[in-house]
């Protein structure tokens, strides 16, 4: 009988996992608390504290915890630590939905990024873009910098068919320099 | 490549948008819609050359839209959030 799961790549260790070549290295993001919010941003930012537009597509995060703006009325918050905030319904106008087992982080630093987002996507890194939620390598995907770093956020799902996209594209952008 | 305007997010490939129909394609409602209206609803397009109106949704981050285009030049005239408060 045939092996399905042949056909797919199988997920690293992403505690150890990285990719290192000449201008690029890309490493897994762990342990980071993660929550979609939806509904009314004005009332989630009065109750939580937490910013309400959040950073688009390639525009800067800061600090420990931040949000990034997914939609008109959406937001993935990024932090640290939990936060003490419950999930579900809130009667103020906004749901809240943990999300840090669905979605998996990844990190990309160096000389190469610019050669990298050009890969990723067709869109322009140095325009702004109101939503961080765009298309990279063929599937959504939340990307924005911090700390001079790419962030990316993908469905779990899809975690290993991007590491393995990112190991290619590396290789190319690396071969591609050394000619 | 073409770029559409999202009202929300700006200019994106046209491969982060899905096309939704005519806009004003309204669905009959009531139990007593003669058959002609259901197949007009459902089956015939006005298909024009030149400037069209079209519901399009931005896969990305979800926002419906309609966007007005040129059928022959591809230049897209302007797009604007269901609702029309927000304008690309």
């Amino acid at each position: 009988m045939r092996d399905l799961a042949e056909k797919w790549s199988v997920a690293p260790d992403w505690q150890g996992a990285v990719i290192a070549t000449p201008g690029l290295a890309i490493r897994a993001v762990l342990d980071l608390s993660q929550l979609l919010v939806s509904g009314d941003l004005d009332a989630w930012a009065r109750v939580s504290g937490v910013d309400r537009t959040g950073v688009g597509a390639f525009g800067t995060a800061q600090g420990d915890r931040y949000a990034a703006r997914l939609a008109r009325d959406r937001l993935l918050i990024v932090s640290n630590s939990p936060l003490a905030i419950a999930s579900g319904w809130h009667t103020d106008g906004f749901a809240v939905t943990a999300i840090s087992a669905g979605l998996q982080m990844f990190e990309a630093e160096g000389t190469a990024l610019d050669a990298f987002i050009a890969r990723g996507t067709t869109l322009d890194p140095s325009q702004a873009s109101a939503s961080a939620a765009l298309s990279f390598a063929g599937i959504s995907a939340v990307v924005y910098r911090r700390d001079g770093k790419l962030r990316i956020h993908v469905d779990r799902g899809l975690a290993a068919y991007l590491w393995t996209w990112m190991e290619i594209a590396a290789g190319n952008i690396a071969a591609g320099s050394a000619k | 490549m073409q770029l559409f305007p999202c009202p929300f997010c700006g200019p994106r490939d046209e491969t982060e948008f899905h096309y939704g129909g005519d806009a004003g394609n309204a669905r009959p409602d009531g139990a007593d819609v003669p058959i002609d209206r259901w197949a007009d609803y459902l089956y015939l397009r006005t298909n024009p050359k030149g400037t069209a109106r079209e519901i399009w949704v931005h896969m990305n981050c979800g926002e419906f839209f309609v966007m007005e285009r040129d059928t022959v030049t591809h230049k897209v005239l302007s797009s604007a959030a269901l609702g029309g408060e927000h304008v690309a």
